[in-house]
């Protein structure tokens, strides 16, 4: 095979066959050199990557996994931050609380709200979709064998389940009907030997000193978050103002759209009387909100490392491959073709393979990723860990999170991609001497 | 007739419809373990399967809401005290130098890790908690069963006392579960008649769902009627007595 043949093995669009090959081939350099809209230089790229199948295999394999990798991980990561966010907003707290800021700095009884004049203002307010004034207590719950400390939290049961999911994942019996009943979680209830029509005491002391009350258990929660389960009980709101002696409420607890909790929470600060704050999911999450944002920021950083390695290995095997191809690509240089053009070719074949790559990670990436959506594949992994995962507000059921910027992070790879391919393999072709280049084996 | 005779029979009298009624049964019953103000050594036994602990106490008491207990030994434990005032109760920690108060979370601990909990000293009003009834009496024994009232803050189903007849001295209360089940089971023995009350000296407490545990608790060196000096109910008698 000569010089030519081989030319046009490496950049005839179509199959060579003898002189017209040749006459074929020299057209293709023609097209390279002239071509003003640059249609030609993709096309050939293109068809250049499939004359090395397995190389080109190769390199889509390495950056479909990266891709994979990258989508899966945003997911996980996204989808156990909102199961932390979610918990918190629909089960500890509230996408919005309004409170004093003695009580935030001090959640005592004796820092309760002076008035609940306010609440229909704020429900009128824009964006709040609920409202449902709470007053939340230390207490000790007591049954005939055993006693354990537990977070309570007087409701109104109309009202709670509009800004709360914890009546929606009562398992057994029902929500609160009146006073003189109590809802408590399932492992509280295994753990203090309660079943549903019996009683238990709770106990607290507050304004009115140290009270007592025996609570009918009308319902067992089961949430799956730890800290509600075994930490946290429902009363009557006027059980607990009787148990506390406050007669309003420690709190009001707001729904509104997820993403707009600060906006409506600066939005109420206004009609607010004195001394009493809108706090948004954020500021009441404190220190926990810094660090799902810190590790949402260790996340990008690890992606950022995936997209490294996978853009550096595409790009040692487009360094093999031009090695390789040293030979022809003097040939090429030496019957005309512009160097820097042909570093614009091995870079672009860089760009469809890692652009191949990608498009097929992101199948892959999302379809797992769908799947870990809508099936709780994570829920047992994560729940495995135990007691490191108590503190957090996550439940036993954990789905991974769907976005479109999962592909754009992922796409980072190709850039790095053809950054490198650009700084490594095409430099090396734009710095090749034709006449040495021809005698390379 | 003579002016003895009529009183004898009004005596009776009384004493009949007392008996009849469950609530002044129960009162009377009440009454009788408490021996107004008192000054005592207690000694509690705590018995496990694995080991006894003894405590030697000292208390204070005014009989009514005011109580204060110092801990003498064993060494370990010495130093310990425990204000009561009504249902607020405040111990002093010789390690912390510090008082502190109970919790409401802390109410439900066992004392000094005996079968009674922190909850048992500050006190529970059976007359105003439960509903009595009489179930039994004999010549010489009453048996009263009660049931708790509505919202009372109580975990149990029910509550047998025994008492003896004809002076109401309470021998034994039985607490059950709401399952029928007895759970746990005070005896009360060695009464001593003080201002017409058989105050009982010895009290056993067992934890029916836990055998071979139980608390022994014995006065010694008692005083009753005497006057307690206010000094005694602050938090400085906690740390330096009075």
């Amino acid at each position: 095979m000569n010089a030519m043949d081989w030319f046009c093995v490496f950049i005839c669009p179509w199959r060579w066959t003898g002189r017209s090959a040749i006459l074929s081939a020299r057209r293709g350099v023609y097209l390279i050199k002239k071509s003003a809209d640059s249609r030609a230089l993709p096309r050939l790229a293109w068809r250049n990557l499939w004359r090395h199948r397995r190389r080109t295999w190769l390199l889509v394999l390495v950056v479909a996994y990266a891709t994979l990798t990258i989508v899966l991980f945003w997911g996980i990561n996204n989808g156990y931050s909102q199961s932390v966010m979610n918990g918190y907003a629909r089960f500890l707290a509230a996408p919005v609380l309004i409170s004093t800021q003695a009580h935030f700095a001090d959640p005592d009884p004796a820092h309760g709200l002076a008035s609940l004049d306010f609440l229909a203002q704020v429900a009128a307010q824009p964006g709040v979709l609920g409202v449902a004034p709470r007053l939340q207590f230390a207490g000790l719950i007591r049954s005939a064998y055993a006693s354990s400390p537990a977070e309570a939290r007087g409701v109104d049961p109309g009202l709670e389940a509009r800004v709360s999911d914890i009546p929606a994942a009562i398992e057994q019996g029902r929500m609160l009907a009146g006073p003189g009943e109590i809802v408590l979680g399932r492992a509280l209830a295994q753990e203090l030997d309660v079943r549903l029509g019996e009683r238990v005491v709770l106990d607290t002391s507050g304004l009115a000193g140290p009270q007592a009350l025996g609570l009918l258990a009308v319902g067992l929660v089961d949430s799956g978050i730890v800290l509600v389960d075994r930490g946290l009980v429902m009363v009557h709101l006027e059980d607990a103002r009787f148990l506390t002696g406050l007669g309003t409420a420690t709190g009001v607890a707001l729904e509104v759209r997820r993403g707009q909790e600060a906006q409506v929470a600066q939005a109420l600060q206004p009609i607010l009387p004195p001394g009493v704050r809108a706090y948004d999911l954020t500021v009441l999450l404190g220190g926990l909100y810094e660090a799902l944002r810190t590790e949402a920021a260790s996340t990008f950083l690890i992606g950022l490392i995936f997209s490294i390695l996978a853009a550096l290995a595409v790009t040692s095997t487009v360094l093999v491959s031009v090695l390789e191809r040293t030979r022809e690509f003097g040939m090429a240089i030496a019957i005309g073709l512009n160097p820097r053009r042909l570093a614009q070719l091995v870079t672009l074949e860089t760009v469809f393979a890692t652009g191949l790559g990608w498009v097929v990670g992101l199948a892959l990436g999302y379809g797992l990723n769908f799947w870990m959506a809508t099936h709780n594949v994570l829920g047992p992994l994560f729940t495995g860990f135990g007691g490191a995962f108590e503190i957090m507000a996550i439940g036993d059921q954990i789905y991974t999170a769907q976005s479109p910027l999962f592909a754009l992070y992922a796409a980072l790879t190709i850039l790095l991609a053809a950054i490198f391919s650009i700084l490594i393999p095409a430099r090396r072709v734009l710095l090749l001497n034709p006449a040495e280049a021809m005698r390379a084996e | 007739m003579r002016p003895g005779v009529l009183l004898a029979l009004v005596w009776v009298a009384l004493g009949h419809a007392a008996a009849s009624d469950p609530q002044a049964v129960l009162r009377a019953v009440v009454d009788s373990q408490r021996g107004g103000s008192l000054r005592a050594t207690l000694t509690m036994e705590v018995v496990r399967p694995e080991r006894t602990t003894r405590f030697v106490i000292e208390i204070a008491s005014d009989g009514a809401e005011r109580a204060i207990i110092w801990v003498r030994a064993p060494a370990r434990e010495a130093g310990q005290a425990f204000l009561r005032i009504g249902e607020s109760i405040q111990l002093y920690s010789p390690v912390l130098r510090r008082v502190l108060r109970l919790p409401p979370g802390g109410r439900g601990d066992s004392f000094l890790g005996s079968d009674l909990s922190y909850g048992d000293l500050a006190g529970r009003d059976l007359e105003r908690d439960f509903t009595p009834r009489i179930t039994a009496q004999t010549p010489t024994q009453i048996t009263l069963e009660l049931t708790p009232a509505p919202l009372a803050p109580t975990p149990y189903g029910r509550v047998v006392v025994l008492a003896s007849r004809p002076d109401l001295a309470l021998l034994q209360m039985t607490y059950y579960d709401q399952r029928g089940r007895a759970v746990r089971r005070l005896n009360f023995s060695r009464h001593l008649e003080v201002q017409g009350r058989q105050v009982p000296l010895q009290v056993e407490v067992e934890d029916l769902l836990r055998p071979g545990q139980r608390t022994n608790l014995v006065f010694s060196n008692y005083r009753f009627g005497v006057t307690i000096p206010e000094a005694c109910f602050t938090i400085r008698a906690l740390e330096v007595g009075c």
